[in-house]
């Protein structure tokens, strides 16, 4: 009964994991068969002197995750809190806050885009009438990442709802006895709520980590596909550009493997401050 | 007094909870809001002066014109029918690896819910290269196959997960007495697991479809012929046509986002609701 899932998890995910891996060690457009170069994709990925694309999109990408990360996290955790109580009209709004959630990624790219259009879009008529200044967001090389960031911002119903459940898993008994001993609101939060959510927060941070690289690639496709001055240029289109425009599969995969090479860093990174701090504050 | 006092303290507190939670949901909403309002926009107007709510005129036929620009009709069909087709897979690949799970001795659940963790983290940008070229050898290359597959493995392993506490759930007597019985496993599943888990089929049935239905990497890979198009890509198709013609993209936004959100509607009953959240996410 558990075959076609475990067989469906090799063929789909297992066996592409290592062929990209192996392919990575070759020449392969896509037609002839593959030939063994050894480490020269890295080497052209991470040192080419005319095509310096692979360090501008890395740089990108973790430009947004540093930024966008934290913020999803730490609004997904202020929402679940301010919405983790009984009473009329809470359901609507919890519903409100996973709306975004579930536009598809064409149309939600679709919407960002007009919303940050500098002359048509609704945000910049409203900077207008507040006398506050209009950039020209997508076009403009300085501001273009943080559209990307703000997008990401608004779609974090899945982190509400699993933090919306490990505070309902709460038992309601140590609030109370919190209160009996005078505790107050900061205290319960700090010494209550933080330690027993902390797993799934950092469950959350690490999926998020992960994930967002992959998540940003249909809007990065359909807004800017890298302009302006490959400002936007994130590694998962570099990515796909260098496959399937330019039929280089090996530096491809090349990239993908050095992708998650860093990802993997900073996954090491945050656990090991992590680890530290849950030592430090176990009195 | 002092209960005069405490009361009106209360009200106070609720009006403004309520004041907040209104204002942060009308934000989330503000998206879709606009992505309508754009959507009846008369194209080829000038930037409006100042933030338009309505626009008027009102051009609803820009949901007629945007079906005659581009084969849209179909390609709604086309991804109707491939997200058709995965929801009974998904189903019944997704409840029979979460009914054998549930089987299993402890030290097998664990082992499979990490296996699961991990499947569920391992980003599509890492194997999309390696998964490309594995699918083209097998001909699944400009077919709708290519879009399907994932339901084999139950789409997501979120799936199996829910699937598998749901049917935790479920006391070990039944099992028992259905065994006793000489029920086969198969027999067990279709009999006792499934009809004792409506609410995880209709949840699961549902974030599938969502997930076909908004799919646009995988079309835009696999997908050579405009007749097999599906909606993402046809969207995509539409802005290549004109990319400043706002009010028909955004119709066909709203036409891609309508079906998501009446389903979010029936959905978030079983997962945003008070006290219903441990049902699916809690163990």
């Amino acid at each position: 009964m558990l075959m076609p899932y475990l067989l469906g998890a090799v063929v789909l995910v297992g066996l592409p994991a290592l062929l990209s891996l192996i392919l990575a060690f070759t020449r392969y457009d896509g037609m002839s068969a593959p030939v063994w170069v050894g480490w020269f994709n890295f080497r052209i990925v991470l040192a080419n002197p005319v095509d310096l694309l692979f360090p501008i999109s890395l740089y990108n990408t973790l430009y947004f995750i540093i930024l966008a990360v934290p913020m999803r996290v730490l609004s997904a955790l202020a929402l679940a809190m301010w919405l983790n109580r009984r009473g009329r009209g809470v359901g609507l709004y919890r519903t409100a806050v996973y709306l975004p959630t579930i536009i598809p990624d064409v149309a939600y790219a679709l919407i960002w885009m007009w919303i940050f259009n500098p002359l048509y879009g609704p945000l910049n008529l409203i900077l207008t009438a507040l006398g506050l200044p209009t950039p020209g967001w997508l076009a403009d090389a300085e501001f273009a990442k943080l559209v990307f960031v703000v997008m990401a911002a608004f779609q974090i119903g899945e982190g509400f709802v699993v933090l919306l459940a490990g505070l309902q898993n709460i038992p309601p008994e140590y609030y109370a006895a919190a209160a009996v001993d005078g505790g107050s609101t900061w205290q319960q939060f700090r010494y209550i709520t933080l330690p027993l959510l902390a797993p799934w927060l950092l469950l959350l941070t690490l999926r998020d980590i992960i994930l967002s690289s992959q998540n940003i690639f249909t809007a990065n496709f359909i807004m800017t596909n890298g302009d302006p001055y490959y400002s936007t240029l994130f590694l998962p289109l570099l990515i796909y550009e260098e496959a399937f425009d330019r039929m280089h599969f090996g530096p491809g995969s090349a990239m993908t493997v050095l992708l998650g090479i860093v990802t993997a860093a900073l996954i090491g990174f945050i656990l090991s401050i992590v680890g530290n701090w849950g030592e430090t504050h176990v009195d | 007094m002092s209960i005069k006092q405490s009361t009106a303290r209360r009200t106070a507190r609720a009006v403004g909870f309520h004041a907040v939670s209104i204002l942060v949901s009308a934000l989330f909403v503000l998206p879709l809001i606009w992505m309508f309002a754009a959507s009846l926009r008369q194209p080829g107007l000038p930037p409006p002066r100042s933030i338009e709510w309505l626009p008027a005129p009102l051009v609803w036929s820009n949901y007629v014109r945007v079906f005659q620009i581009l084969p849209l009709g179909h390609y709604v069909f086309n991804s109707l029918l491939v997200a058709g087709a995965t929801v009974p897979i998904t189903l019944i690949t997704a409840s029979l690896a979460g009914f054998a799970m549930a089987q299993l001795s402890r030290r097998g659940q664990d082992r499979l819910i990490i296996l699961s963790v991990i499947l569920l983290i391992i980003p599509t940008t890492a194997v999309w290269l390696a998964r490309f070229i594995l699918f083209r050898s097998l001909g699944l290359f400009n077919t709708h196959a290519a879009l399907i597959a994932p339901s084999i493995m139950g789409s997501s392993p979120l799936f199996v997960l829910l699937f598998f506490w749901s049917f935790r759930r479920i006391p070990l007597e039944l099992y028992e007495a259905a065994r006793m019985d000489g029920a086969s496993p198969l027999n067990i599943w279709w009999r006792v697991a499934l009809p004792l888990s409506g609410a995880t089929i209709v949840v699961v049935s549902i974030l599938t479809f969502l997930l076909y239905w908004g799919d646009f990497i995988t079309p835009l890979f696999y997908l050579k012929s405009q007749t097999l198009y599906t909606l993402p890509v046809g969207l995509r198709q539409l802005q290549e046509l004109d990319r400043t013609n706002w009010p028909l993209l955004l119709a066909g936004s709203v036409v891609m986002t309508l079906p998501a959100v009446l389903l979010f509607a029936v959905v978030q009953r079983f997962f945003l609701q008070e006290n219903r959240l441990t049902g699916i996410y809690g163990q």
